[in-house]
């Protein structure tokens, strides 16, 4: 049985990782507006569902400024009956001192595909930080693509989120994450002059037996991310987490090439989640145009392998 | 004192019979694309599983220690999968189950008065638990008395001589400056255990993508070095 929750109208600050040892010192009170100031603190509920013909549709939509979803849109050519939504932020890019919490259902048997309607952008920030909180939940047999914009952090960006994935053995989730190094062209360049940055995704399933915990924590001036083994010379990095039913990890597994491309500067690796969860998949590259190139592509070969279909081709504006 | 030093030097021995010399942590494949192929090339490369180490695996040790000197079986067993959750690749978790086994099963001959231990390969055989190297080090340095500090520097010295032993047969350095390199990554470690120590599962944290795709192409099986 898939909840959803209620949300009533609230200034009390929803999300909180106050108490994460990373953001410890970034806890000073912000000198602009307070945090979980109405239009600081955006809420995202999608509920997306079969409806009685057997169509899915987005059933549940509840937000709060800066997010922003309109209404879904059925344009997949190749997966005409998914409802296709873009979570736009009117704010603008996340400041100091803000809150997300997003959540997304998809309950049994029913497909969604959600995006970003441009890049994420990470402003400066001088007091406090940005934080995340998504929860993604599939009953049976669902399916969701997850595959947003790129993450854009500015120097001295402090961001942190938390994903937890409650998924049924039987559905597929693909949750993608592109992250760029900085805005690499913006006067000298600005790379990696962000403060920190800190991601966290669990998964695991509905009787809350726990599948999987990857978190890594970029903090440029602690740790040289230069280094080989680290981001080398990369500068855009893409983080996908596939879970899938058992039968379809060898196939995927063994349809994806893990490859270093000199030339291109490119190279992207496959790995086993632990407990049969599914794949991982990274991506490096010099540029965040190839990098979502190829993470499309996989996410045709995993929609090819659940759906039986591939994924259209990017619209030419995005 | 002397007894306690000839036990950490014993459990920190590069023949202590683990296995460490069969796994190279990527480093095979990173050679091979000639990406790391010297000294300076191998000490950054060196430098970042140290560091992968430092904040995962060399964490989940202080806290199995900690578990063990308190003699909670049931919280060792606990550190022990959640670090495996956190282990994103076949060939890691395979690596830290292997040489966990091997280390239980050595150190309940070692210290065959220690029920922890008993109790824990115990568990490793009847599955309820997954056996990992870290939290084996954790439970023989807590029955030998050994510190906190005396632990993760074996730890982080273990995982820095691992890819030096393995550089020494796949990169074209010399014993001076494998040598060189672990005096270097020795100097670091303090500024690491200092933020480890204060550590909890949920401030586990790794991020070598580079390191996790030369894995991942070692896995796929596209070149074996290490194959006798």
């Amino acid at each position: 049985m898939i909840k959803n929750e209620k949300l009533e109208y609230t200034d009390k600050q929803l999300v909180d990782f106050d108490s994460a040892s990373e953001m410890k010192p970034y806890l000073t009170k912000p000198r602009a507006m307070y945090v979980g100031a109405p239009g600081k603190q955006g809420y995202l509920n999608l509920g997306f569902e079969l409806d009685a013909s057997g169509k899915s549709i987005l059933r549940e939509l509840d937000r709060r400024a800066p997010l922003i979803v309109q209404q879904e849109l059925y344009f997949d050519e190749e997966l005409p009956g998914m409802p296709c939504v873009y979570i736009l932020s009117s704010g603008g890019p996340n400041v100091d001192g803000d809150r997300y919490r997003q959540i997304i259902t998809v309950k049994d048997g029913a497909m969604a595909f959600v995006s970003t309607g441009a890049a994420t952008k990470l402003a400066r920030m001088q007091d406090n930080y940005s934080g995340l909180e998504q929860t993604i939940v599939l009953g049976k047999d669902a399916y969701l693509e997850y595959l947003p914009e790129p993450i854009i952090p500015c120097a001295h960006t402090r961001f942190i989120s938390d994903t937890r994935m409650t998924v049924d053995p039987s559905a597929t989730v693909f949750y993608s994450e592109i992250f760029m190094g900085g805005r690499k062209y913006f006067g000298d360049g600005e790379l990696f002059a962000f403060d920190i940055l800190s991601v966290c995704t669990h998964g695991e399933r509905p009787d809350g037996n726990q599948l999987f915990r990857e978190k890594f924590v970029i903090d440029p001036s602690r740790s040289p991310i230069r280094d080989i083994g680290v981001m080398h010379g990369y500068d855009v990095f893409a983080n996908v987490l596939v879970m899938t039913p058992e039968a379809n990890i060898a196939p995927i597994y063994d349809a994806t090439a893990a490859f270093i491309n000199e030339q291109e500067h490119i190279a992207a690796g496959i790995t086993h989640l632990p407990n049969n969860a599914g794949l991982l998949f990274k991506v490096l590259g010099p540029e965040p145009g190839p990098v979502k190139k190829i993470v499309r592509e996989f996410c045709s070969r995993v929609r090819s392998q659940v759906k039986g279909c591939p994924l259209p081709e990017e619209f030419p504006w995005r | 004192m002397l007894t306690k030093i000839m036990h950490l030097l014993q459990m920190t021995d590069s023949t202590f019979p683990v296995g460490t010399f069969s796994f190279s942590n990527g480093l095979e494949t990173a050679s091979h694309m000639g990406i790391v192929h010297d000294a300076e090339t191998l000490e950054q490369y060196t430098r970042s599983v140290a560091l992968q180490a430092a904040y995962s695996d060399g964490v989940a040790a202080l806290l199995a220690y900690r578990a063990a000197r308190k003699g909670d079986l049931e919280a060792v067993m606990e550190i022990d999968r959640e670090l495996m959750l956190f282990k994103m690749n076949d060939e890691a978790r395979m690596m830290l189950q292997r040489m966990g086994k091997k280390l239980a099963e050595l150190a309940v001959r070692l210290f065959p008065d220690d029920k922890l231990i008993a109790g824990w390969l115990e568990a490793i055989k009847a599955g309820t638990t997954p056996g990992s190297y870290p939290i084996a080090q954790g439970l023989a340095f807590a029955h030998g008395r050994l510190s906190e500090e005396d632990l993760y520097a074996s730890h982080q010295y273990g995982v820095i001589n691992m890819v030096l032993g393995a550089a020494l047969r796949c990169v074209r350095v010399s014993h001076y400056d494998t040598q060189l390199i672990l005096q270097t990554l020795s100097a670091e470690v303090p500024q690491y255990y200092a933020v480890a120590r204060e550590m909890t599962f949920a401030d586990m944290n790794s991020f070598v993508p580079e390191m996790d795709i030369f894995a991942s192409l070692h896995e796929k099986g596209n070149m074996r070095m290490f194959m006798n």
